[in-house]
């Protein structure tokens, strides 16, 4: 069967190199963002005292740990 | 807590109280404002469920990508499921009117990077308008209310809080008290 170019660089290493690349990127700046969450939670929750304030802050650093484990574990499988 | 009109909040506190200063309403936007980010969030939750049924119809072949991208990018999806409820629940949560025996105390939190208060004295307030409109503002009373102060426009707006026309008359009552006369 005859493979034509377009078939060709879909299943060529290049392409999921480069999905592999864009995956972590995403991941990146997910794990940031994921950090800037937890400075401003930590913010309003000294502007705004609560009692749930802490219950927040805490999920939202479970989360950043979250996204910054999930670097690894694409890392290490893709 | 969860509460978008709460009258004497107990274990609330805010930055900036004074001794003697007493949190007499904290007011949030109407928790049914809640429902668009919540539709979007499980229309979301449900794209892995809906994408392997409408890939035949796109007639495009997907067979290349290998499972583990396919297992990263259903865990993409999830994350920005939880980005949405995140944003939406801290938006909804953060942004605040505190109403005190001093002050108004407008808490803005458009979004992650930005933090806004807004302080009126109660001694400046002039004018309260409130405006609830539309379907589901008139159903579920919600609205509008703007505090103008002495010299200026319009110095804090609550957005979407319930019972709009009650706590506009509720700030305009309070405005000329004495502050240790203030108790409800």
């Amino acid at each position: 069967m005859p493979i034509d170019g377009t078939t060709n660089l879909l299943n060529s290493d290049y392409i999921l190199i480069l999905g592999k690349g864009a995956i972590l990127l995403i991941l990146i700046f997910y794990a940031i963002f994921s950090l800037i969450i937890i400075r401003q939670v930590s913010l309003m929750g000294k502007t705004l005292i609560t009692g749930i304030s802490p219950i927040v802050k805490g999920f939202v650093i479970i989360h950043a740990g979250f996204a910054i484990g999930l670097i690894v574990l694409a890392w290490g499988i893709l | 807590m969860f509460s978008s009109y709460i009258e004497r909040p107990q274990k609330c506190s805010f930055e900036g109280q004074d001794p003697g200063e007493n949190i007499l309403l904290l007011l949030r936007a109407h928790p049914i404002t809640n429902f668009s980010w919540i539709i979007f969030s499980i229309f979301v939750f449900f794209v892995p469920f809906l994408v392997p049924k409408l890939l035949p119809f796109t007639g495009l072949n997907f067979s290349f990508i290998p499972a583990n991208f396919i297992l990263i990018l259903l865990i993409i999806n999830y994350l920005l499921f939880l980005t949405i409820i995140f944003e939406g629940f801290l938006y909804w949560y953060f942004n605040v009117t505190i109403v005190t025996n001093q002050k108004i105390v407008g808490i803005n939190f458009d979004h992650l990077l930005y933090k806004g208060v807004d302080l009126a004295p109660l001694s400046k307030i002039e004018e309260t308008d409130s405006l609830t409109a539309g379907i589901i503002g008139t159903i579920f009373n919600f609205g509008n209310v703007k505090v103008q102060t002495a010299g200026a426009s319009i110095a804090i707006e609550m957005k979407n809080v319930p019972k709009a026309a009650l706590v506009a008359d509720m700030v305009l009552d309070l405005v000329g008290k004495p502050h240790e006369h203030i108790t409800e």
